[in-house]
This record gives C-alpha cells, sequence and structure tokens, in this order.
C-alpha cells in the first residue's frame, strides 16, 4: 500500500467517488512530496474540490486508497484526518460568522489542546493557562497572514481578500505538515494575490507541505514545482509547469479545442 | 367477541383514524412545501373546525350552516395567521417560524378554552346512528363518511394539483420559488391560498371527526402532530402521507386495542422519532454524506 | 452571538441585589416568586444555549426538567434515598438518558430534531401520567419531603430562594466561562459551520452530544431542587405550557446573549403574576388559560417587532453609549 514514507507525502491511488451516477473522480492517481507545493488544476467542475474533499474525510471515497506519511486515511472521518496534521481552507472561506477574527483562529488551535468541558466550564487555571497559550499561538498565525491588527473584529466587517486570509491563518494554528489551499486566490484584487504568494512561499520556507488548487493560471504556473490536470474527473497530465502547459490534453481542455 | 370480530374492530378504527391523520399531514405538507413553515397550528384548524360546528349548532343555527361557518372562520383564521403573524417577519429562521406557530396555537387553544371552557363537545353524528355489522365488528355511518372524505380530499387535491393550471403553478413554487417568480406567480397569493387550504382542510376533518371522537380544546396539539408524523415518514408526498397515515393509524389501533389504550399515543410519537432517526442512519453499502 | 463577558462589577451588583432582596421586601411572596424565576431561568439558559449557541433545535428542556423532578421526587418520597442524594441520582439517570438518547436524535438537523423532542415532551408527559403505581399519575407525586444537607433542612421560601439562585447563578457563570473558552468555539462553531468544525479537528457529534448532556444534567437538578421546594409534582407541569413559557423567556430575553433568558424570566414571570393580581377581580378561575394567549401573543409580538429580545436591545444600548463616550473622553 504505502510506497517511500521519505520521498511522499501524501499518496492518492486510483481515487473514484461519483454523485447520483456523475464522475467527480475517476480513478485519479497522483502523489504529493514534501516541502514542495503541488497544483491541482482543471476546468470548471473537473472535481478539484472533491478531491479535497475526499482527502480530508468530508466524503468517502466509492474506491481507491489514500496514504498520509505512511498510514492509510481513506477511510477516516474528518476531525481524525485533521488530527494528523492535515490542514485546509475552503473556497467559499466557511468561517465561523459568529466570531471574531482570533476567534476563528483559535478554534484552528482545538485538535492540539486538552482542556474538556468541565474544566473549562470552572475557569480551572489548566484551561486558563492553555486558552492564553491558544490566544498567543493564534496571534501569532494571525500576524504571519498580517491580520494582527484585525484581530478583535467580527469577521462579517473584513473584504474577501481579508476573510481569505483568516481562513489560511486558521489552518495555519493546526500546526499541520501539510496544508490544502482551495482556490485561495479566487476574488482576490492583484495586490492580494501578491501577498498570497508571498505568504506562501514563507510557508514552503518554514518547510509545509502544500497543495494548492486553483483555477488562476499564471498564479499557478509561477508558484508550482509539480502540476496535476484533472479534466471531468480523470487525470490528464502531472509534471513540472512547463511540460504541463505545452500538453495537448490540457489545452483541448481548457479550451475545447485543438489549437 | 371473537378474536377476529375484535381484529376487525380495531382495523376500522385504525382506518378510521388513519383517515383523518392523512388530510391532516397534506395540511402540513401543503404549507410547508410551498412556504418552508412547519405550521405547528396545524391541530389547531382541525380543533376550530369541530368546536366552532358545535359552538354555532349550540348557538341555534342548523348544522349545515354551522358547518359553513365554522370552515369559513377557519379558513380565515388561517389566512390571518399568514398574513399577520408569518408574513411580517424580516428575517426568519426556521426556528422563528417554529417558535410563531407554536405561540399562535397557543393562543387560539387559550381563547377557545376562555370561551367555551375545557368540557368535551358533541355533534351529532351526520347520518344517524344505525350501525352496520361487518363480521362481527361496528361501523357506523360516521365512519365510512370520515373515509370516504379522506379519498375525495386526495383525489381531488391530486386533480387539482394535476391537471389545474393554478395547481401546477403551485408544484412549480414548491419546487423553485425565484423561478416561479420570474414567470409571474405571485407568491404571496399562493403562500396565502395554501395557508387557508390547510386551514380549511383541516377544519373539515375536524367536524367530520367530531362526532365519532369528542372535541375539545385540547385536541389539537397531539392529533396536529400524528399527522406530522404521516407528512414525515410519507416524505411530504402525498401518496406517501395517505399511506403512512394509515399505517400509522393502523398500529395505533391495534396497539391500542391489544396492548394499553392509554398508551396509544405514545406510539405514534415512538414512531415519528424512529422514522426520523432510521432516516439518519446510511446502511451499510450507501454512501456517507 | 456574543460571548463577552460583563464586566465583575455587574456581577456584584446582581449578587448584592438578590441577597438584599429578602430583607427590604415584606413578607414571602416575593421571595417565593423569585424561587419560581431561578428554576426557569436556568432552564431558559441552557435551552437558549442549545438553541443559539450550538444551533441545536432541542426542545428537550422541559422533558429533563420533569425527569429529574419526578426521580428525585419519588426516590425521597418512597424513602429509598435521602434528597440530597435523590438530587445525585436523578442527574445520572438523566445524563444516562440523554446519552442514549441523543447519540441518534442529535443527527437529526434543524427542524426534525425540533420534532422529535417536540414528540419525546408529550411521550414522558403521557408515561408519566400513565404510571399511577409509581409515579402517582394525573394528580401527580405528593408526600415529598424537603431537602437537607449536613442535617439542616431547607424549608420555605427563603431557604430555597437562595439555593435556586445560587444553581442559577452557578449555571450562568459556568456557560460565561465554558463559552469564552476553546469548548464553546467548539459549540458555537457547531451553529455556524459543521464542516469547517471539523475540518479543525473538532468531532461534531461528540461535541455535540456533550453539550445536549450538560444542559440535561442542568435541568435534571433545577428539576429535582423544584421538587423539594413545591413537595409534590404532577406531569402537566412539564408539558407544552412549560414549553411556551420557555419560548417566551428566550425571545423576550433575547437568546442572542447568555443572560438574556434570566432577564426573560423575571420579566415574563412578574409580567403574569401583575396580570393574575389584575385579573383576580374580573376572571378568577381562569388564569392559567389567559396565560397562554398572554404568553403566545407575546412571543408573536416580539418576534416582529423586537426580535433580539430585550438583551439585544441592551446591548445595542450599551454599545451606543460606548461610542458617545468614546467620542466625547
Amino acid at each position: 500500500m504505502a510506497s517511500q514514507p521519505d520521498s511522499v507525502l501524501l499518496d492518492v491511488q486510483n481515487l473514484s467517488r461519483s454523485f447520483a451516477g456523475i464522475h467527480a473522480l475517476n480513478v485519479v492517481s497522483f502523489s504529493v512530496e514534501p516541502g514542495r507545493i503541488t497544483s491541482v488544476i482543471g476546468p470548471n467542475g473537473a472535481g478539484k474540490s472533491t478531491l479535497i474533499n475526499v482527502i480530508t474525510g468530508v466524503y468517502t471515497p466509492d474506491s481507491g486508497g489514500i496514504s498520509f506519511a505512511g498510514k492509510n486515511i481513506a477511510a477516516l472521518p474528518a476531525h481524525v484526518v485533521a488530527s494528523k496534521g492535515i490542514a485546509r481552507t475552503f473556497q467559499l472561506e466557511e468561517l465561523f460568522s459568529s466570531m471574531t477574527v482570533i476567534e476563528n483562529a483559535m478554534t484552528g488551535c482545538h485538535g492540539k489542546s486538552r482542556s474538556g468541558m468541565l474544566a473549562c466550564g470552572f475557569a480551572l487555571p489548566s484551561a486558563r493557562r492553555e486558552e492564553k497559550r491558544i490566544h498567543d499561538e493564534a496571534m501569532e498565525c494571525l500576524t504571519m497572514v498580517g491580520l494582527e491588527e484585525k484581530a478583535s473584529e467580527p469577521i462579517s466587517r473584513l473584504p474577501l481578500g481579508e476573510r481569505k486570509l483568516v481562513g489560511i491563518a486558521r489552518a495555519l494554528c493546526m500546526k499541520p505538515s501539510f496544508l490544502m489551499l482551495d482556490e485561495p486566490a479566487g476574488g482576490l484584487a492583484g495586490h492580494e494575490v501578491e501577498r498570497l504568494v508571498g505568504l506562501i512561499h514563507s510557508l514552503l520556507e518554514q518547510g509545509l507541505t502544500i497543495l494548492l488548487v486553483e483555477h488562476n493560471m499564471p498564479f499557478v504556473m509561477s508558484l508550482s514545482e509539480k502540476i496535476v490536470v484533472l479534466d471531468a474527473g480523470v487525470k490528464i497530465a502531472e509534471g513540472p509547469p512547463e511540460t504541463v502547459k505545452n500538453d495537448e490534453r490540457v489545452i483541448k481542455a481548457y479550451l475545447g479545442q485543438e489549437l | 367477541m371473537t378474536l377476529l370480530s375484535e381484529t376487525v374492530q380495531y382495523a376500522i378504527s385504525g382506518i378510521t383514524a388513519g383517515s383523518i391523520y392523512a388530510v391532516i399531514g397534506i395540511c402540513w405538507s401543503v404549507v410547508y412545501l410551498i412556504t418552508k413553515v412547519l405550521n405547528f397550528t396545524t391541530g389547531e384548524f382541525v380543533m376550530l373546525g369541530g368546536m366552532l360546528t358545535w359552538a354555532f349548532h349550540s348557538m341555534g343555527f342548523g348544522l349545515l350552516p354551522s358547518v359553513l361557518f365554522a370552515v369559513t372562520c377557519t379558513i380565515a383564521i388561517s389566512m390571518l395567521l399568514e398574513r399577520l403573524v408569518i408574513r411580517p417577519i424580516r428575517f426568519p429562521t426556521e426556528m422563528t417560524y417554529m417558535m410563531l406557530t407554536i405561540a399562535s396555537a397557543s393562543v387560539i387553544k387559550g381563547l377557545v378554552l376562555l370561551q367555551w371552557g375545557s368540557e368535551s363537545r358533541r355533534i351529532e353524528p351526520f347520518f344517524g346512528t344505525a350501525v352496520i355489522h361487518v363480521l362481527g365488528a361496528g361501523v357506523t355511518p360516521q365512519v365510512l363518511c370520515v373515509v370516504a372524505m379522506m379519498a375525495l380530499i386526495t383525489l381531488g387535491l391530486h386533480l387539482f394539483l394535476n391537471h389545474t393550471l393554478f395547481g401546477t403553478a403551485l408544484r412549480a413554487s414548491a419546487i423553485n420559488q425565484t423561478g416561479a417568480k420570474l414567470v409571474g406567480i405571485d407568491i404571496g397569493r399562493f403562500r396565502l391560498f395554501c395557508f387557508g387550504l390547510a386551514g380549511g382542510l383541516g377544519a373539515v376533518t375536524g367536524i367530520v371527526t367530531a362526532p365519532i371522537t369528542f372535541t375539545g380544546y385540547e385536541i389539537g396539539l397531539l392529533t396536529g402532530l400524528k399527522g406530522l408524523v404521516a407528512a414525515i415518514a410519507g416524505g411530504w408526498s402525498m401518496t406517501g402521507t395517505v399511506a403512512a397515515a394509515l399505517a400509522l393509524g393502523l398500529l395505533e389501533g391495534f396497539g391500542a386495542g391489544f396492548v394499553s389504550s392509554g398508551l396509544k399515543d405514545v406510539f405514534a410519537l415512538l414512531v415519528m422519532i424512529l422514522f426520523l432517526i432510521l432516516q439518519t442512519i446510511s446502511l451499510p453499502g450507501m454512501r456517507r454524506r | 452571538m456574543k460571548s463577552k463577558r460583563p464586566l465583575p462589577v455587574l456581577w456584584i451588583l446582581v449578587i448584592v441585589g438578590l441577597a438584599v432582596l429578602p430583607f427590604v421586601t415584606p413578607g414571602t411572596y416575593v421571595i417565593g416568586v423569585m424561587c419560581f424565576v431561578a428554576f426557569y431561568a436556568t432552564l431558559a439558559c441552557g435551552m437558549a444555549v442549545l438553541l443559539e449557541q450550538a444551533g441545536l433545535f432541542s426542545l428537550a428542556a422541559p422533558t429533563f426538567f420533569g425527569l429529574g423532578a419526578y426521580v428525585a421526587g419519588i426516590l425521597a418520597a418512597r424513602e429509598i434515598l435521602p434528597p440530597w442524594a435523590g438530587i445525585i441520582v436523578a442527574a445520572v439517570v438523566v445524563a444516562a438518558i440523554a446519552y442514549v438518547i441523543g447519540a441518534p436524535l442529535l443527527r437529526l438537523r434543524g427542524y426534525y430534531l425540533a420534532c422529535a423532542t417536540f414528540g419525546l415532551l408529550f411521550i414522558v408527559e403521557i408515561a408519566l401520567a400513565q404510571s399511577g403505581e409509581i409515579t402517582g399519575g394525573h394528580d401527580g407525586l405528593i408526600g415529598i419531603p424537603p431537602l437537607s444537607v449536613f442535617g439542616f433542612t431547607l424549608r420555605g421560601d427563603l431557604h430555597y430562594y437562595f439555593v435556586s439562585w445560587g444553581f442559577c447563578l452557578g449555571c450562568l457563570w459556568f456557560f460565561f466561562n465554558l463559552m469564552s473558552s476553546r469548548v464553546g468555539r467548539a459549540v458555537r462553531a457547531l451553529h455556524d459551520s459543521e464542516i469547517a468544525a471539523s475540518t479543525v479537528s473538532i468531532n461534531v457529534a461528540r461535541c455535540k452530544l456533550h453539550v445536549f448532556v450538560l444542559t440535561a444534567v442542568m435541568a435534571s437538578v433545577a428539576g429535582s431542587l423544584y421538587c423539594f421546594y413545591l413537595q409534590f409534582t404532577t406531569p402537566s407541569m412539564f408539558g407544552f405550557p412549560l414549553l411556551v413559557e420557555l419560548f417566551t423567556m428566550i425571545v423576550i430575553g433575547g437568546a442572542t446573549t447568555l443572560y438574556g433568558p434570566v432577564l426573560g424570566a423575571v420579566v415574563l414571570i412578574w409580567l403574569r403574576e401583575a396580570i393574575h393580581v389584575y385579573l383576580k377581580g374580573i376572571l378568577p378561575k381562569l388564569t392559567a388559560e389567559v396565560d397562554a394567549v398572554f404568553f403566545g401573543v407575546l412571543i408573536v409580538a416580539i418576534l416582529i417587532f423586537m426580535p433580539e429580545g430585550l438583551a439585544g436591545g441592551l446591548d445595542r444600548l450599551a454599545h451606543f453609549g460606548r461610542r458617545l463616550l468614546g467620542k466625547s473622553a
């Protein structure tokens, strides 16, 4: 099942998932090397978001396997997958709208903290200490994305670009070894995209492995070391940006015809 | 009584009850599908039908005029409910609608109690009290009336929804409200119509049942709830609701007859809860989410 | 949804106010009413946490309240256990029940959970009424002895006033701590986005179950204390009318804050007392029915005109005041 755990962090093998008879993922296989950034691209409906959802355990695969750091995670529920060090952001943010920015980030620390209901309810010293630690860690993550000034703002007051950064901060608080970004550049203005690129570079420098699902071609081409291309649930290409860019099938998938 | 005649007797009472629950379940569905409101006042419409008929009748009106007045009043009350209570909410959530309709049910119940007291009331059976014997069990004309009414209403609604323009438009708005508005359908009027329809059907149910079970201020809640059970178990479709209601009625009839009549209401509620829970369990082989 | 902690000075004011109240009001009438307020406030608070913070449409509070009352009451009336032990046993029993039925029930979303817990309300009420030999049936359980702790017997309104308000404020304090902590964030996350919650490793099903059992136990203890206060219970006390009352309190006070339902309880019960006094001259016998109408109309009116309730209005006033002061400072 598992391959060489040193050179592959995530190994997706023949993954399939259908919804109401439509193959969202059709025997998809690829691998993600640690410390690098791998991108998954494809036209609309290619199955990119489904891929993230299946890997993170939101959906179960119909068939196929997923191994992470040598262990099989295909059948695990989402919260267990998360506790293994896999974090993700959402295309449509999915932030906690009743909370402030820092509270959103602090939820990311949930998996690495222990205080139970009774400890928190009775405000035991151990719970209070842990709360302080969580608060500090969340502030660090907010600083990393440049939002430390807005920590106490309610989410609803932030513009889209900043809300996306909160999503990333929340994922970073999980201290993940593997981060999946689902269309982080969607709806962002030029300078915001630049800020995002800078952030991703600094995350890579810290040793994080990143899977990027994106639509925005220049963004992907400039960042990625390896690109996987999906079209209608099937993998049609895989390789470094230059190779993929010139692949006939990729061009056809995006443009609908041969050039 | 022999075992056979006992069984038949319980079956008859079960089918009678089932017919009532079927129509009430339809009242819930009609409102829920078009307006997304779970109208907890549905049971009170049933109660109002019976109580108002008794009230008018005891004021001296004949039976038929009393029935007509009662149905009209209930329809009016239901429409008022939609206009005055449901419509003005600016940011409706499911919880808000639930609280509102429960509150309205409470108000209606309280007003009826204040006006007419807490004793059970009775209306005379419409067609006399002759008992027909079937397989050793007794059937009264009233019972036949209830079942016939249910059949008529179901058939009538089916024809209306599927073979008239208005009915088709109603079904369209249930499926997609925005699309309906875009083709010029006035959703506001439809909502009003649905509430009125539910009120009318509920009232008729209450009136037809009143000679068999007594009517009183407190019957609304439980009867309404059983109608809800039928609607949920039937997947909000008309055939499903009728089937579920009849099954529920029979279960209740046999349970009350052979086990214990005090706990018969409990059966219906347990069925509902069980059914709701079973819906969420995925069997092996089915996909999670 | 706010879980900002109120200033300590507010806590002190409230505690001092409550402590002083018995000595500035004549007789025991006010204290007696305030006992009811405390019990209902605790219930309403727990229910509001489930409804608004966790987004769980559970109407089970009156059921657990009643179960807590009956289990402790039966154990004490039959002299099987002393009252204080009865409270604990009732809490354990209710916790077990909540745990067992919670797991399947909480999978239901939205309306369906409300329907199921609504049904539960009736099931338990009917079951209690029908089990005459154990529970005293429709007429209820009588002969419940008063609570005694360490040899000190609690009798009369004054004792239970302090116990009930102590418990109520204790629960409130517990919730304030909880909701601004790690667990509280997990609970609030349930309301906002279950999917996002699971991706930050929150075990959604377990979190729902825990908060459900917590409020069930709170309701149970409140119920047990209630039955020792009244020294009798009937099944009809824990049914639909109680649900409507709790709704009204939550709606009046506002569900978005933790203290809103408490405020709602105070306002509602005193409003009801005022109406009863007023009506005594006119309709001496029909007060409960008038209650039903009154509460219903109140709920509708508030939901239409002031959906955030009193607490929401107060919050906005406070916010406004702070901005005013901020500007002039």
